[in-house]
């Protein structure tokens, strides 16, 4: 049967179709999905890992063992797997180690457009690039099949639009799990000079004979000979449908596997090829490389950046033929859109923590080193001077604290805690940097979805006190005593020491998601005009996304959006927030989410 | 309806309004008609309470995943104010949807009729449909999504998907009278 799947669930069942044992993951957007899927099935070894170079071990290890094995990532999280990925290409795998990396073109959800096929031409690994869901589970059963027979770990590039693309896939039954048992092969396996040398050696044969496999991913439509245009992945379905809007037609090389490039490709395309890719030239450098002259991103007919689309795909292939092409008409908006930037969700943790955070260190003009996660929307209220990659916050943060002789106010979720900040806090604990760290402990990655964070069988105080780092920990919708902590907190870094606030309550939406199951009742916070002073304090210092500024500058708090967290009562100077329903019975059903 | 061989709907709205849930059902009640068809949707941050904006496309034979600026068959919007975001997708001659809602952006207040207004003024061929307050009539705004989904598919002539239960059927057959309603076209 034809099931509508996304494009990462395509690849979970792709990979379960393919015998897939152990499969491990850290959430990531747009990868998220392939490890939640593959999570339903029992009778595999499935895993969160604290990162994603722990997780890529672990598959890694699998696949030595001679098991198929799985690990998800985003693009950025290849980065932080990329040590082990070198050395998987060296020692090679006797299962199957297929690693899956979504790209995020145009950072709907990232920090940076960075192509993963880089790490396919740096590291000596082929590279499979699926088009659409449904070859994105074709591929994936693939992949392991093909990582196993040449024993080569295999990357599975996605990217956003096809691993958050619904389209229609046919869904065969999963096979069973294919389980390993270690065979022992020093030389290959203990990558000491001596023997990385011959595997080395070794690597560079193997990648010409990957340009043999290349080839049986390689299609070849021949539509005419006016133009030959070379396409790989989510690109060659705007390749289609440019071609149909031009109304000319080409011939169509697509290629399943995009690193390394079929020897094969320099005898199809004899004169010129059009080069349309996702990314960055990746396949017209290669391309160029084996002496065959493109028309791509290279010389501008396809833009460096963002996302491809049919329409300027149309224009580049125009631009490369000598065509006409006009764009379709656009209605202009009669009247200005208002930016509507992300933002806290309304009874967000966060939003009551960065409030605690701001009046604790009034006066202090802090330098806020931020993170990845929900909590980078503190960049709302002015509260997040930096965020870069996973652990920016700390890591970076003591750098400025030495550097600037600044107050840093390190702030970080518990998720990335975990991922990133360990080794990071071994070095403040070491030399005692006076830096305020906030660990915004909600349970939950929340940001990819709730799955779940270390921090529910290893609270957060519990490792940063073994560090000898004084610890407060506070509930951050008790605005009032959680300031008062935050103060204590201050006056430890103050006095040239570290300090560690953990400010815990689990995500929202998780818990309102309970509450609805388990038909408890949320209360509900109202304005009352007449006492309205229009200071804008809940809607402007506090920023709770469902209150707004209406007319007169009194605050309007929307019914449905509140959640009933209290918390803009707490902080309204003159009462005039009110509440109806059982706060204290909703806060302890939520604590507990 | 379509403008060419396949159908283009861009759906608008705000993170937490069901905007992806109602790419979706849309997703499987063409799938379910018969049509190839590509969802795609945005996931993680952009989804925070953000402007969030899901493509569908079906059709016999389906490539592209996403609807390119001025190619949308029609546009619905979840919220007013976002369906000034999402016109620049609507085609020449394209049906644009909205919702009588506004979620207020921050640090603004936008009035309904002020909207409705710029939209008639415009000239864009449009249905102003009352999902948020048929959602209330049937006990809660989560439904708005649902009688949303309901009029689209009357207007696309798409059954309802096979996964709706009870409850959100109810709203979809309310959505779908709504198109009978002689007021609603171009209010």
């Amino acid at each position: 049967m034809k099931l509508l799947l996304l494009g990462n669930e395509a690849i979970a069942y792709g990979a379960l179709s393919g015998g897939l044992a152990v499969a491990t993951a850290y959430p990531g957007t747009p990868s998220t999905e392939v490890l939640e899927t593959i999570e339903e099935f029992k009778d595999r070894y499935t895993h969160w890992a604290a990162n994603e170079k722990t997780a890529f071990e672990i598959a890694y290890g699998a696949a030595l063992a001679g098991a198929r094995a799985l690990v998800a990532m985003k693009h950025v999280g290849l980065n932080v797997a990329a040590d082990p990925l070198h050395s998987a290409a060296y020692t090679g795998v006797e299962g199957g180690l297929l690693v899956v990396s979504a790209d995020d073109p145009w950072m709907y959800s990232s920090q940076n457009e960075q192509d993963t096929r880089w790490y396919g031409v740096q590291a000596y690994v082929p590279v499979l690039e699926p088009s659409s869901p449904a070859e994105a589970y074709a591929y994936a059963k693939a992949g392991l099949e093909l990582s196993e027979r040449v024993k080569q770990p295999v990357l599975l590039r996605s990217v956003t639009r096809v691993s958050h693309v619904r389209a229609p896939v046919e869904v065969e039954p999963p096979a069973p799990p294919k389980w390993g048992n270690f065979v022992r092969d020093v030389k290959r396996f203990t990558l000491v000079p001596a023997h990385a040398r011959e595997r080395r050696r070794e690597l560079v044969e193997k990648w010409e004979k990957m340009r043999e496999w290349a080839e049986q991913y390689m299609t070849v439509e021949d539509g005419c000979d006016k133009a030959v245009v070379v396409t790989a992945g989510v690109a060659y379905t705007y390749v289609k449908e440019a071609l149909k809007r031009l109304g000319t037609c080409a011939t169509v090389v697509k290629l399943g596997m995009s690193v390394p490039l079929p020897r094969k490709i320099s005898e199809v395309v004899k004169g010129e090829a059009i080069v349309v890719e996702e990314g960055d030239p990746v396949v017209e450098t290669q391309l160029r490389a084996l002496g065959v002259s493109t028309r791509g991103k290279l010389d501008g007919y396809f833009p460096r950046y963002g996302e491809l689309t049919t329409g300027k795909v149309a224009a580049g292939i125009a631009k490369a033929l000598g065509l006409p092409y006009s764009p379709p008409a656009v209605y202009k908006s009669p009247m200005a859109p208002p930016p509507r930037p992300p933002s806290l969700c309304p009874g967000c943790p966060h939003m009551a923590t960065f409030y605690a955070l701001k009046v604790a260190t009034a006066g202090l003009n802090p330098v806020w080193s931020g993170d990845i996660g929900c909590y980078s929307l503190g960049l709302n209220t002015g509260q997040q001077d930096i965020i870069t990659h996973m652990g920016s916050s700390v890591g970076l943060g003591h750098g400025v604290a030495v550097a600037a002789k600044r107050f840093v106010v390190a702030t970080v979720g518990d998720s990335t805690f975990y991922h990133a900040v360990l080794p990071q806090l071994v070095d403040v604990a070491a030399k005692s940097v006076p830096m305020l760290i906030v660990v915004m402990d909600n349970a939950y990655t929340a940001m990819t979805g709730g799955q779940p964070s270390p921090s529910r069988f290893l609270p957060v105080e519990k490792i940063t006190e073994a560090f000898g780092i004084p610890t407060f920990v506070v509930d951050p919708v008790y605005v009032k005593s959680s300031i008062e902590t935050v103060k204590k907190a201050v006056e430890v870094v103050k006095s040239g020491r570290p300090a560690v606030v953990v400010s815990r309550r689990p995500c929202t939406l998780m818990a309102v998601r309970k509450a609805r199951r388990s038909g408890v009742r949320l209360p509900r916070y109202f304005v009352d005009v007449d006492k309205c002073v229009s200071c804008g304090i809940c809607y402007n210092v506090l920023k709770c996304s469902a209150i707004s500024k209406a007319s007169g500058g009194k605050a309007y708090i929307d019914p449905a959006l509140c959640v009933g967290c209290g918390v803009c009562a707490e902080v309204c100077p003159v009462g005039a927030i009110k509440g109806e329903g059982d706060r204290a019975k909703w806060l302890e059903v939520w604590r507990q989410a | 309806m379509a403008g060419g061989m396949e159908t283009g709907i861009v759906i608008v709205g705000v993170g937490g309004q069901g905007v992806l849930t109602l790419a979706r059902w849309l997703g499987e009640a063409a799938l379910s008609a018969g049509y190839d068809v590509r969802v795609a949707e945005v996931h993680g941050l952009s989804q925070r309470g953000g402007a969030v904006e899901v493509h569908v496309r079906f059709g016999n034979e389906v490539y592209a995943p996403v609807v390119d600026e001025g190619e949308a068959d029609v546009v619905v919007a979840l919220e007013a104010l976002e369906a000034l975001r999402g016109l620049r997708y609507l085609r020449q001659g394209g049906v644009l949807v909205v919702n009588r809602r506004i979620i207020q952006p921050p640090g603004a207040w936008y009035d309904i009729g002020q909207v409705l207004d710029a939209l008639k003024k415009s000239g864009v061929r449009h249905y102003v449909v009352p999902c948020y307050e048929e959602a209330l009539k049937l006990g809660s705004p989560v439904y708005e999504n649902s009688v949303m989904l309901g009029f689209v598919s009357a207007l696309l002539s798409l059954p309802a998907p096979p996964s709706l239960d009870e409850a959100n059927k109810k709203a979809f057959q309310r959505g779908a009278a709504l198109l009978q309603n002689p007021l609603s076209p171009d209010q």
